[in-house]
């Protein structure tokens, strides 16, 4: 066995008496089970300093399972070309010429690419699409040395392969810091502490620690000596990252607390129920971010509230496809604005049709379609997100108003009338409500799962506005209504 | 297209093929449009090319010998061309036969009777070649003379790298006439097709390796 091998923990092998064994592992959550590379291709050129440091954080004694050995797998070149944002003045025109090119377009383009010139001579695409053929929405002359594998579960249907790029994942986090530094936050190196840590909520989830490609001393400052958590000058030395799973079937929440309190992560990073397990107050007690960000399902307006009242931070929230890459953001409870990276969005109708925008920029609400030149290896034209919402105009700028996942379903009233779930989410959000999963039966009765909040103020408004019997299932945590993308609307039929 | 050989080598690309030899003329296929002058009618040429003389065919044909006979009045670089390409046509049986037909139709002027309009004899060597190593190469010369629309592409090349326009017709006309026999270019749709293929399976055995599933390190949450 490797040395790699040797430092991720058996699940078979408990680390306490109190701790559960888990009942079913998954393959691909057996430790070790998908390494293949060496730890000079995760990190190349990593120091004896900066693995130290990797070790310390890995071999804590309260950390996880780890169940995932995982790098950025970038040299310096690469770190280099990571941390500098692709240029996004008139890109439309370049990524169409290579989007014309790709395979998958063969048979559109004609001979002399006459049948595909300016955008709208490009049909809107599905995930359908890729997952019937992935490999032709890749650039023939891609540099397959950057391509690692992304799995996109999507709210239904089987997971979807991607072809990720090393480097466009790294500038992942170099958005993000961007975004947040436009918010205020001073987010520099801090060889003390966790500089992030992505947070899940999962039965069983990879788990890893990762140095930050780029995220290291020559950006330290000095840390504000005055926070509790933050004593003295900040140290040099790379930024850590940490996969965590705060499940307590996964994780005992004492280890949980003792590993944060220790690691104190800058920014935390996480989808809306594991962010909301933050709150727990002996976690929440642990731990002083300097921002959180939201990613992967709807951020509750109550529950942006109440994180943003516990850490007094803020919170951004991002919206974006595994497919398109980041789209917009918002860090408010207000329309999510489109990124001025390689991103435009469109809004079709329930026919396809394209929505032109009105004179101040506005659509009509429809599903929102994503032309995306982020990744190199899947530049995607008018992509159908699956995603529904409006376009409107915030601060000069493209925004997404009332977005809804791709669950988007119309309800209905006592009298067959179409009710949009956006009213609901209204109402929902007016009473305080973290999370919900309400279910429309086929006899037109609402089953209403809702976590936090008051549940029984929400179902009145509910039943009033549809005219039908609404059940109510109060839960305590957002994490109740079951994981990974729990469908907040459903109809049955 | 299937009844087709094909003229790759095995792994794609066109290596030591008859097709890599008509490339290697350089001669080009763009402005060769440019340099027309009015030409013979196209079933003029589709008929001598069917009363091709069986010797002409024959295995132990002679293509140099044929060569140096037929353009006997030739300027001396346009033999010389001729001799050359004539050399290398010899071994490929489906080049030997299209150099011959081409060479058939150049005698036909002396032994039938001459084309009206006449040819020109400067464009000899790349009619000859582009019968040999552009057509035969993708449509077998024993098919120009079975199959009609397969004459009419040998009959359309004829004449087009004759520097002649089929009479009746215009550039464009002729241009779009030609492009809907041309078989090299449906070929190489063909061979653009079969490179998307390879791309697929190369990307699909990238996407399965173990190296790609051990992922990147994630920053955020999509």
């Amino acid at each position: 066995m490797s040395e790699a091998d040797a430092r991720i923990s058996d699940p078979a092998a408990p680390r306490s008496a109190t701790e559960p064994i888990a009942d079913i592992v998954l393959p691909h959550y057996v430790p070790g089970s998908t390494v293949a590379l060496s730890d000079e291709e995760r990190w190349p050129g990593l120091a004896p300093h900066d693995r130290d440091r990797l070790e310390a954080v890995l071999a804590h004694p309260a950390a996880p399972v780890w169940r995932h050995r995982v790098g950025h797998r970038l040299a310096a070149d690469g770190v280099a070309r990571a941390r500098t944002e692709l240029p996004a003045d008139d890109w439309l025109p370049g990524h169409l010429a290579v989007a014309r090119a790709l395979p998958a377009y063969r048979a559109l383009r004609g001979s002399d690419d006459a049948g595909l010139r300016e955008l709208d001579d490009f049909p809107l695409i599905s995930r359908r699409d890729l997952a019937a053929d992935v490999a032709g929405f890749v650039p023939r002359d891609a540099d397959l040395g950057r391509l690692v594998q992304g799995s996109s579960s999507g709210s239904t249907g089987a997971a979807l392969l991607l072809p990720d790029d090393t480097e466009d994942v790294a500038r992942t986090f170099w958005l993000v810091r961007r975004l947040l530094a436009g918010l205020g936050v001073d987010w520099q190196p801090d060889a003390r502490r966790l500089a992030l840590a992505l947070v899940v909520h999962q039965r069983q989830a990879f788990t890893y620690a990762s140095p930050i490609p780029g995220f290291a001393g020559d950006v330290v400052t000095d840390a504000d000596a005055a926070g509790p958590h933050a004593p003295g000058a900040a140290a040099a030395g790379p930024g850590i990252m940490a996969r965590l799973n705060l499940d307590a079937r996964d994780w005992p929440v004492a280890d949980r607390v003792a590993f944060l309190r220790a690691h104190d992560p800058q920014v935390i990073s996480g989808n809306p129920s594991s962010l909301a397990t933050l709150l727990e107050p002996d976690t929440a007690a642990a731990v002083a971010p300097l921002a959180i960000v939201s990613g992967a399902l709807h951020l509750t307006a109550p529950l942006r509230a109440a994180l943003e009242a516990r850490f007094g931070v803020p919170v951004l929230d991002l919206y974006g496809l595994h497919e398109t890459r980041p789209i917009a953001w918002r860090a408010d409870d207000g329309p999510f604005r489109v990124l001025d990276t390689r991103v435009r969005v469109e809004v079709a109708d329930d026919a396809g049709r394209m929505l032109a925008p009105d004179a101040e920029g506005a659509t009509p609400r429809g599903e929102l379609v994503v032309t995306a030149g982020s990744n190199p290896l899947l530049p995607l034209v008018r992509y159908r997100t699956g995603d529904h919402g409006r376009l409107v105009l915030r601060d000069g700028a493209p925004a997404i108003a009332d977005l809804e996942g791709r669950e988007h379903v119309d309800f209905v009233t006592a009298d067959g009338a179409p009710i949009n779930t956006v009213d609901l989410t209204q109402y929902l959000q007016d009473a305080g409500a973290l999370a919900w999963s309400l279910t429309q039966r086929l006899d037109g009765s609402v089953l209403a799962r809702i976590a936090g909040g008051d549940a029984p103020a929400a179902a009145r408004r509910i039943h009033a506005l549809l005219g039908v019997p609404v059940e109510v299932d109060a839960v305590p945590r957002p994490i109740d209504l079951g994981e990974g993308k729990p469908r907040r609307y459903l109809r049955e039929g | 297209m299937t009844d087709r050989p094909d003229p790759r080598p095995a792994g794609g690309g066109l290596g030591d093929q008859p097709l890599r030899r008509w490339f290697d003329l350089r001669l080009d296929e763009v402005r060769v449009w440019d340099a027309l002058a009015p030409g013979p009618s196209l079933d003029v040429v589709q008929t001598r090319l069917s009363s091709a003389p069986q010797a002409f065919l024959a295995d132990a044909v002679s293509l140099v010998a044929l060569a140096g006979d037929v353009l006997a009045g030739a300027p001396d670089h346009v033999r010389a061309s001729a001799a050359a390409i004539a050399a290398e046509a010899q071994p490929d049986p489906a080049s030997r036969q299209g150099a011959a037909l081409a060479l058939w139709l150049w005698a036909s002027d002396e032994l039938l009777e001459p084309f009206d309009p006449p040819l020109d004899a400067r464009w000899a060597h790349s009619s000859i070649g582009a019968l040999a190593f552009r057509l035969a190469p993708v449509a077998p010369p024993r098919r120009w003379l079975s199959d009609d629309d397969t004459r009419e592409e040998a009959a359309r090349l004829f004449l087009l790298w004759s520097g002649r326009l089929p009479a009746g017709e215009d550039v464009p006309t002729a241009r779009a006439r030609w492009e809907r026999r041309d078989s090299l270019a449906r070929d190489a749709a063909l061979r653009e097709l079969v490179a998307d293929e390879e791309h697929r399976r190369r990307i699909q055995a990238a996407l399965a390796e173990k190296r790609a599933a051990e992922a990147a390190a994630r920053y955020s949450h999509e």
